[in-house]
């Protein structure tokens, strides 16, 4: 047994989904290959689900739904089937606390499966997934991931959740220190990254 | 200011100045890489400057509506997702509590009533689906409130004729 996990965030070298994807390697008990999805390489990855009884995606939510890069791999999966159909399971994360905002995206790589005859097996979602992996919190993550993965690997295929143990309020403050560093990195400021012009209008 | 944006070229002939129309289908619209690049860099504008940078000032600015999008999955089929994932600029990187969860406070961006016509051949299931994406999308973009109307595509103009007609100029 051998579990594919394909990395569908738009920014795949760069991502969070990278580092989440990392963990479950490392922890995996089983051989796992690790595989961008790029704007090319559709077909390449199609020819891999022949090898393997596990998929894992691994991907962020994009407004409020699969990022277009997965749905358009889906749409060449579709048209190039393999023979060979591994059971999908998903590791998702968004940005807002709420770990449930994935649960619609969810739903469409269920109904992929469902039209296209794979087996849907296990799903962790990751809220506060933007900063998680760079708190103390980091742990729960860690500890999900591993679960995740054997969960995978005993074919007890299960649903699984993570989010910052913090109030909304908190994590409100959270997040707007966070990002005004990230602005500060690049000389831009609270009130400049307050700015309510769209386009400069 | 009023709306169409569309995954496809309509044929309906529109007069009146209060109402813009776009058919994505015609633009170059990359997608989106993530680089928050709009929330962190240069505020307010995307680092891509492609068509999508003449799309969402538009979005931002109407208070009414229509998006017409093919469905793939239960979700925007590929033109109208890449372009509301390209809309993000419209949106601070900060977030706020808004009917009890957490989301980005958003610029200069008009409340909206939205109508979403949604064609293809949708299975129930991919409509559950679709319903309730929209009805996420309606914290995140703003909607006032909103109206779902699924057609095929052979009835799409018929209804998308119908749906501007009901407009008050
Ligand atoms: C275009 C775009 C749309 C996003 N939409 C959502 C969203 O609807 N809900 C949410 O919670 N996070 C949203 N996010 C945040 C991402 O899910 C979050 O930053 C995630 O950690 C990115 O993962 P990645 O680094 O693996 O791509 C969005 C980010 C981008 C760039």
């Amino acid at each position: 047994m051998e579990v594919l996990i394909l990395n569908a965030s738009p920014r795949a070298p760069k991502s969070n989904s990278k580092k989440y994807a990392s963990i479950f390697s490392k922890y995996c008990k089983v051989k796992t290959s690790y595989h961008n999805i790029s704007k090319t390489n559709h077909l390449e990855i199609c020819s891999y689900f022949e090898n393997y009884s596990d998929v894992l995606l691994v991907f962020p939510l994009y407004a409020d739904a699969i990022p277009v890069t997965l749905l358009n791999f889906f749409k060449t999966l579709e048209k190039n089937p393999p023979e060979n159909k591994p059971t999908v399971s998903v590791l998702i994360n968004c940005g807002f606390i709420e770990h449930y905002q994935n649960d619609v995206a969810i739903k469409m790589v269920k109904l992929f499966c469902k039209e296209n005859s794979f087996k849907f097996g296990s799903v962790l979602k990751i809220g506060s997934g933007e900063a998680i992996l760079e708190t103390p919190f980091k742990i729960l993550a860690v500890n999900k991931i591993k679960k995740l993965s054997k969960s995978i690997t005993n074919k007890k295929y299960a649903e699984f959740k993570v989010t910052m143990p913090l109030t909304k309020n908190m994590f409100v403050k959270a997040s707007t220190s966070y990002w005004i560093s990230l602005g500060n990195k690049n000389s831009i400021t609270k009130e400049q990254m307050e700015t309510m012009k769209i386009e400069d209008k | 200011m009023k709306l169409i944006l569309s995954d496809k070229p309509l044929n309906i002939s529109i007069e009146n100045k209060e109402i813009k129309y776009i058919d994505l289908s015609s633009l170059k619209i990359t997608n989106c890489v993530g680089c928050f690049g709009c929330w962190t860099k240069t505020p307010g504008k995307c680092v891509i400057r492609d068509d999508a940078t003449k799309v969402y000032p538009y979005i931002a600015k109407s208070d009414t509506l229509l998006y017409v999008s093919h469905v793939k999955y239960g979700c925007y089929d590929t033109i109208m997702k890449t372009m509301l994932e390209r809309a993000i600029p419209i949106q601070q990187a900060f977030i706020r509590i808004h009917n009890g969860e957490t989301h980005h406070i958003q610029r200069d961006v008009a409340p909206k009533k939205a109508t979403i016509i949604a064609y293809g051949s949708l299975s129930k299931e991919e409509k559950v689906i679709f319903k309730e994406l929209v009805s996420r999308n309606s914290h995140n973009m703003n909607f006032e409130s909103y109206n779902i109307i699924f057609t095929s595509e052979e009835n799409l103009q018929k209804t998308v004729q119908n749906e501007v007609a009901k407009w008050k100029y």
